[in-house]
Order: structure tokens, then C-alpha cells, then sequence
């Protein structure tokens, strides 16, 4: 299978975010996003978006917003979408879906609603559930800790046992996101795969700390990742993500290859 | 004909948001379409889909989609059916128990094979062998397409244009006989080289 290459966008309140360590810094609005970065063009690079509600509990009107936005931002954007953050029940999933998701993003649910990924997957299947997984390195010997509620709760030791539940989910992919490494730039932090074992039945992707062209292709060199997230607007937006997936392809790592094609002839 | 519009079929299977998107991005007329009494009005309809073969099928057969459809290609409608959409065009599914299908093509949608390399449902970009026929124009041969499915056509009863995929085993991705086409993949999804396919049939 084609490795891929994922961007995040992390959006509140109207704005999108760069974060460093899970504190976030306002860059703009979707129309700042669409003339500055010219958004549409650099998605020609990636293999998939995602949007995540980066607010704490956030309330139906925040998902109003949020919604409104993804429809101006969609309109030049023909990759699949993920959304997500802050799902708490099936009907935050669904409206998700009905506003363009084709995989919903499930974090701290997955700890506190057992039954919350059973049932959409009941309803729209394992390859519609992300789960995204924030953990911190913490010292004294705890080894990697599992955060929940953007960041804020410790929530359990990133062991065994949480590890063969997560493999033995409704997920469809799980993604593993350093608070230690995010939006640093410094580079991913590769050591956490070895606490997957070989036989981790779900795709696994890593996300946090890359922040340039050499450490996306590092990480898809890695046999067991299947790919990687970036949420890096100012490291590779522009031309970033053209010339990372260029470097990628061109080492061997085995990425869809996708054509510039002029839609006006 | 010369002015194009564009049908989405809403039969209650699949979100349409994307297909509208790329449709609109392309500056076509589109408007979904839930009853079958106006297909007329329609250059070109589209049907979409995800779940089951029979699930689908049972959908588009108690709204009478089946009879209309047959009418509207007869009457020379361009039609595109996309992921389950193309499934359904055939005479045959296996999936969620056996069902007949719409029957512009004779194959069976039977389960694709699984090994631990490749998992099923076969999710992401694969490359497309495709028969440069006009729908194909300036799409470069094995480019790629963004597909979600489990069940596919793996081999045809009689000979028709089609591109093929692999993913475990070879199976038919596109498919065109007439004025009827089908996807295996998401077009509305898939980048450029996928507004492009959808560009072309809606300019056939």
C-alpha cells in the first residue's frame, strides 16, 4: 500500500492555529488561509486533510462555525477530509459526516465512551474512525503518558494493556502525536514505535516535530508507520509539501504520484 | 447536447457533498435530484453510493430508479455511477446477500481478497490502467484515484472498455459501454487527474 502524507489544520473559533507543546498561536481565518497560502494549490501534495476542532468541549454553535468554515475552505479541495476533535456522541460524528468527513477524529472519547467508536462503527464503519492518541514523555522513569482534553489531563501510561485495547478497537487507523515534539520542528520522535508491536493490527501514522522536507521522508522510510501528520502551516505550506513529497518519491518510498493538470482545455 | 446539466441521484445511500463541490468547482449546473419524473431536464446524472450492494439496491428499486435509469440511457442520458454506483450498474452483487443489480453490465461484484499486506476495505490512492478512451483524455495512463471499498468486479461476462486496479489482485476500476460509465474510484476525491475525468464525461 502508498504511504501517505496528511495535513492538519488546527482550527477554533474561527481561526486556524500553529501550535508548539499543545499551545496554540493565531495565524487567520479561512479566507487569511486561502490568500496566503494559497490553500487550494498546496493540497495538490497530500494525500488526505484534516481539520481538527482544537477547543475544549466545544458547544453545537462552535461546530456551527466550524462547519461553515470547512464549506468556504472545501471549495477548492478535492482530497478526502477528516474532522473531528471534540466528538462526544454520535450525533457530533454524523454531522461531521454530513458536512463533508469522510473519517471522523476520535481522541478523548475513545477513554471515557466505550461504546461511542462501536457505535459509529455500527453506523459508518472502522475506516470512518481515526483515533488520534496525544501523549507526553514524562520523566521519572513513567515513560510515555497519554493526555486527553486537548492536552490538559493526564490520563494513563502509554502502556501494554492500552496499546492491544486500541488494537483490538473499531478504529480504522490510529495516529501517535508527541505534545513533546509538536510544532517544535526538531524532529519526530521515532522511539515511541517501539512500544507497537509488529503485529499492531491497525495502520499507524506519527504526527509531531516534523519540520522539514528530510523528516517526513525519515518517517515513511519506517516500515511500521504508514504514514505522517503534519500540522506545520509555516514549514510546509508554499512549496514545503511539493518538495517533501518530491524528495519522498524520488528516495523510493512508495507514494501516489499525483499530475498537474490544466482543467481549462 | 449542448447545455450541460448535471443530475446527482439522492437515493438515500452516500454524502453528495463532494461530488456537488467538484461539479460546481467546474462551473456545471448541478442540482440533486431525489424524484425520477424530470431525468429529461438532465444531460447527465450521476449516481453515487456507499453500503451495500443490496442495501442499495433495495433503495434505488423502491423509489423505481431501476425502470427510470434504463429509460433515461435509452434515451441516450449519459450516466456515471461512482464506487457502489458502478457496482450497481451490474447484473450481480454478492454483498449482504446475493442481488441483482441494474444490469447495464454483466459481471459479478463479488469480495476482493484479503491478505494481511492488504486489508480490507482497500482504502486510499491507487493507480488506475486505464484505455484512453475520451473520458481519459489528457489523464496520463496509471495515474492515480482515491478508492474505499471491499467488493469489486473482478472479471466481466463480456467485453467492454474498462481500466483495471490492483490491490491483492487485479480488479476492473472503470468501466464504459454506450453512454454509461462507471468508477470504481472516488473522481471527487481524487486531485486534478479526478476533475478531469469528471470534466470529460460530463463533456461527452
Amino acid at each position: 500500500m502508498n504511504k501517505r502524507i496528511i495535513f492538519a489544520l488546527l482550527y477554533r473559533d474561527g481561526n486556524f492555529f500553529l501550535s508548539r507543546n499543545f499551545s496554540l498561536q493565531k495565524v487567520g481565518d479561512v479566507n487569511w488561509l486561502k490568500n496566503n497560502f494559497g490553500f487550494g494549490e498546496t493540497c495538490h501534495f497530500i494525500d488526505e486533510l484534516m481539520i481538527i476542532m482544537v477547543k475544549k468541549s466545544p458547544s453545537l454553535e462552535d461546530y456551527k462555525k466550524y462547519f461553515e468554515d470547512i464549506y468556504e475552505l472545501r471549495k477548492n479541495i478535492f482530497v478526502p477530509i477528516t474532522l473531528g476533535g471534540g466528538i462526544r456522541n454520535l450525533e457530533n460524528a454524523k454531522n461531521c459526516f454530513l458536512n463533508g468527513a469522510d473519517k471522523v477524529l476520535i481522541n478523548t472519547s475513545f477513554y471515557k465512551d466505550g461504546d461511542l467508536i462501536n457505535e459509529i462503527n455500527y453506523n459508518y464503519g472502522s475506516k470512518a474512525i481515526t483515533l488520534m492518541l496525544d501523549y507526553k514523555i514524562k520523566t521519572e522513569n513513567l515513560g510515555r503518558v497519554i493526555f486527553t482534553d486537548c492536552g490538559t489531563k493526564n490520563y494513563h501510561k502509554l502502556n501494554n494493556e492500552i496499546i492491544s485495547k486500541i488494537s483490538n478497537s473499531d478504529c480504522g487507523e490510529v495516529i501517535i502525536n508527541s505534545i513533546d515534539q509538536d510544532g517544535t520542528g526538531a524532529g519526530l520522535d521515532f522511539e515511541a514505535l517501539d512500544l507497537f508491536p509488529l503485529n499492531f493490527k491497525k495502520p499507524l501514522l506519527l504526527m509531531g516535530g516534523s519540520g522539514k522536507p528530510e523528516h517526513i521522508k525519515e518517517a515513511l522510510n519506517k516500515d511500521q508507520l504508514s504514514g505522517i501528520v503534519t500540522a506545520n502551516l509555516f514549514n510546509f505550506l508554499g512549496t514545503g509539501l511539493e518538495i517533501s513529497r518530491n524528495m519522498a518519491i524520488n528516495s523510493g518510498i512508495k507514494l501516489a504520484k499525483f499530475e498537474k493538470l490544466d482543467l481549462n482545455t | 447536447m449542448s447545455l450541460k446539466k448535471v443530475g446527482i441521484i439522492d437515493y438515500g445511500c452516500g454524502n453528495l457533498a463532494s461530488v456537488i463541490n467538484a461539479i460546481k468547482y467546474l462551473k456545471y449546473d448541478v442540482e440533486i435530484i431525489k424524484k425520477n419524473n424530470n431525468l429529461e431536464h438532465f444531460s447527465h446524472l450521476i449516481l453515487p453510493g456507499v453500503g451495500s450492494f443490496r442495501a442499495g439496491m433495495e433503495k434505488l428499486k423502491s423509489e423505481s430508479w431501476d425502470t427510470a435509469l434504463k429509460n433515461y440511457v435509452e434515451g441516450k442520458g449519459k450516466l456515471l455511477g461512482i464506487c457502489l454506483g458502478m457496482q450497481l450498474l451490474f447484473n450481480f452483487g454478492e454483498e449482504d446477500g446475493q442481488t441483482e443489480g441494474l444490469n447495464f453490465f454483466k459481471g459479478k461484484c463479488i469480495k476482493l481478497n484479503t491478505y494481511s499486506k492488504f486489508p480490507l476495505p482497500h482504502i486510499g490512492f491507487n493507480s488506475v490502467s486505464h484505455n484512453n478512451s475520451s473520458i481519459w483524455s489528457e489523464i496520463k495512463n496509471d495515474s492515480f484515484f482515491y478508492f474505499v471499498h471491499s467488493y469489486a468486479i473482478k472479471e466481466l461476462e463480456e467485453k467492454y472498455d474498462c481500466g483495471t486496479t490492483n490491490y491483492s489482485e487485479k480488479f476492473i476500476s472503470y468501466i464504459e459501454n454506450g453512454s454509461v460509465f462507471g468508477a470504481q474510484f472516488h473522481p471527487e476525491k481524487s486531485h486534478l487527474a479526478g476533475l478531469k475525468f469528471i470534466k470529460n464525461f460530463i463533456e461527452q
